[in-house]
């Protein structure tokens, strides 16, 4: 999968491209609009993230000539200002998603997952992992051809950490991703821990493999070991 | 006590007119007065000169009797011998007609009638003119009295109509409101103080809006400038924990520093909200069904309650409608909410009560009521150490006042309210 992260912000550039990097995700960096232009013209991307505020002009310049050129790239809005208008002139020119600054780097990745799903395999939207398989569509989750019954919490929390397969994930990261439009009214993080004992306890009962594991008590990783 | 100012003016109009007419119309009757009584004795002068010159030449002394029998006014006398000179005096004499005493001005005057003295007595009844007098003070007072009567209506209507400019003026300053966009317009003056005083607040107001505004914009301006280095800061902390090296007491800070960043993002994020308010961008409303805002919202926070082992019990009776922005009544209801949860204690409860246009929220927390005068300003934290950052009932009120709601707390059976009129 290739990415191109149009960012003037070069720590948060290399940030992105180091985290997504190791989830087979290769990234391209453009600091501007002119080098993002150029790159675009040349190469296909998977999906372009898209910093509004840049040096030589306004992000929504790219978009512009993306649709201008057929493009069929996802973009996902990373920006710091947030207005509704903004918002709504990035959708009606194209944008699939629109991401405020700051965000967590595994948010971001389960964003451009969500994306490309969407827009690579229209409508089969079939997520695996060894014996797991989410159907995203229909809400459904199955452990060996079992149906497990799961709320839609808990698929999004499953989802989340699979697309964040070996990554750690502090407590807040997932629950601003659980808490979704009402991440700002957060005022503690302790109901992750509900929720992941939860999830734990209903893959386990499935005969699902152990792959949630907590780090120092603080933080969780999907992983197989 | 204040006064009006037309009011001053006229209550020091009103005390000199009466000065005017209670010192004048004395000294009017003393003075005509006066002038009459000095025209009676010429007019009795006269009748004693008229007398010696052309009666006493052919008047005889057995004449007297009869002329004392046909003149009233005039009598010749014999028993005064002692008059020496003319002598004019008041004297009462009894009116058998009318039956009383009557005021008359005398003259005494010795003459002399063939060699004999005599006394010249005449008299002219001072009862006739006093009437008159009293008719003219009269007269005078009406006219006097019309006169300043007149002059306080024509002011009063002449300062009305002059000062109307001000009260228009006053006016607008009095409805305008720094923070509401509000426009102030002062109309058009031909006198020039007034013009003066309309010039100068329209630069004042100018020029508070412009500082006002700039406020804002940097307030805004800054907010957004934070987001950059917050995203990188957060994407670093992202990134460093990804490595596994890492102890368990690096890890606890790194929690920590997330947590802090968490709480930059949000208090930027309120600080922003503020300023869109202010800004207008949250101009547009249409018709919301409250209990769809509060039922999509309570499953939220009884999530987040349940951390605190808080318990929430909604009371939902009639279905509200309200007018205003969609996102606003939402971030007003997520804050009464978080306020409720956040400031209440271990096992605590909180019920909200929607009913008549009434939204009350009842939570348990610290067992004192909360200072009223600062608890919506911004940044009034009651709790320092609490997780708060200040900002929220400060929203609270912001939204409540942008849509003409009133927003009440009160401390009662050791439960905290908060109540929105809408």
């Amino acid at each position: 999968m290739k990415i191109l992260i149009v960012e003037d912000e070069r720590e948060l550039a290399e940030s992105i491209q180091s985290y997504l990097h190791t989830n087979d995700i290769v990234c391209e960096m453009a600091f501007n609009i002119q080098t993002a232009l150029d790159k675009i013209a040349q190469y296909e991307y998977d999906c372009v993230l898209l910093d509004l505020m840049l040096p030589d002009g306004n992000g929504f310049e790219i978009l512009a000539e993306l649709k201008k050129q057929d493009k069929t790239e996802g973009v996902i809005i990373i920006s710091a200002k947030e207005t509704l208008e903004s918002r709504i002139e990035g959708f009606n020119l194209g944008a699939d998603d629109y991401l405020t600054k700051p965000f967590h780097l595994s948010e971001l990745l389960v964003r451009i997952q969500a994306l490309i799903r969407r827009k690579k395999f229209k409508g089969n939207n079939m997520v695996s992992y060894h014996e797991i398989q989410i159907d995203i569509l229909s809400k459904t989750v199955k452990v060996n051809t079992k149906l497990i019954d799961l709320t839609k919490k808990e698929i999004d929390l499953l989802l989340y950490l699979i697309g964040n397969e070996n990554k750690v994930l502090s407590k807040s990261a997932i629950a601003e991703h659980l808490s979704g439009d009402m991440a700002d009214m957060l005022d503690n993080h302790d109901f992750v821990y509900a929720h992941i004992k939860n999830l734990k306890r209903k893959l386990s009962d499935a005969k699902s493999g152990d792959y949630i594991k907590t780090v120092y008590g603080l933080g969780y990783k999907w992983q197989n070991d | 006590m204040t006064k009006k100012l037309l009011n001053s003016t006229l209550r020091i109009y009103l005390i000199f007119s009466v000065f005017v007419f209670v010192v004048t119309a004395p000294l009017f009757y003393i003075i005509i007065q006066k002038l009459y009584i000095e025209d009676a004795d010429e007019v009795l002068l006269l009748r004693k000169k008229e007398f010696v010159y052309y009666s006493i030449p052919d008047i005889h002394l057995s004449d007297i009797a009869i002329w004392n029998k046909i003149n009233r006014d005039i009598k010749i006398e014999a028993t005064k011998t002692t008059v020496q000179t003319d002598t004019l005096f008041y004297s009462n004499i009894y009116d058998t007609l009318n039956n009383e005493l009557e005021l008359y001005r005398v003259l005494n005057s010795p003459i002399s009638i063939e060699g004999r003295q005599y006394c010249f007595v005449s008299k002219i009844s001072l009862v006739e003119s006093y009437d008159l007098i009293q008719h003219i003070v009269l007269l005078f007072s009406v006219v006097l009295i019309l006169l300043l009567a007149g002059l306080y209506l024509i002011t009063k209507r002449l300062s009305l109509r002059l000062w109307k400019p001000f009260y228009h003026t006053v006016n607008q300053i009095e409805q305008f409101e720094i923070d509401k966009n509000s426009q102030v317009e002062l109309t058009d003056t031909t006198i020039e103080e007034f013009k003066r005083l309309n010039n100068s607040i329209t630069k004042l107001i100018e020029r508070n809006t412009i500082i006002y505004n700039s406020q804002r914009e940097f307030i805004e301006n800054a907010a957004h400038e934070l987001q950059t280095p917050l995203a990188v800061f957060q994407a670093q902390i992202d990134t460093l924990i990804q490595n596994p090296d890492i102890t368990e007491e690096q890890f606890g800070i790194l929690n920590k520093l997330n947590d802090s960043a968490a709480r930059l993002n949000k208090l930027n994020k309120n600080l922003l909200l503020l300023s869109k308010i202010d800004n207008n961008q949250f101009a547009l409303s249409q018709q919301i069904v409250l209990n769809d805002i509060i039922n999509k919202q309570i499953d939220f926070f009884k999530e987040q309650a349940a951390a605190k082992n808080i318990s929430i019990k909604v009371e939902l009776s009639d279905k509200t409608i309200i007018n205003s922005n969609p996102v606003l009544a939402e971030i007003l209801i997520s804050n009464l909410f978080l306020n409720a949860i956040r400031h209440n204690i271990i096992g605590g409860n909180i019920t909200v009560n929607l009913s008549n246009k009434l939204l009350t929220f009842y939570n348990t927390g610290n067992q004192q009521p909360l200072n009223k005068d600062r608890l919506f300003k911004r940044f009034s934290k009651i709790n320092p150490s609490s997780e708060g950052n200040g900002l929220g009932l400060a929203i609270i009120k912001k939204i409540t006042d942008i849509n003409h709601w009133s927003i009440q707390y009160s401390y009662q059976n050791n439960l905290h309210i908060f109540e929105v009129n809408f």
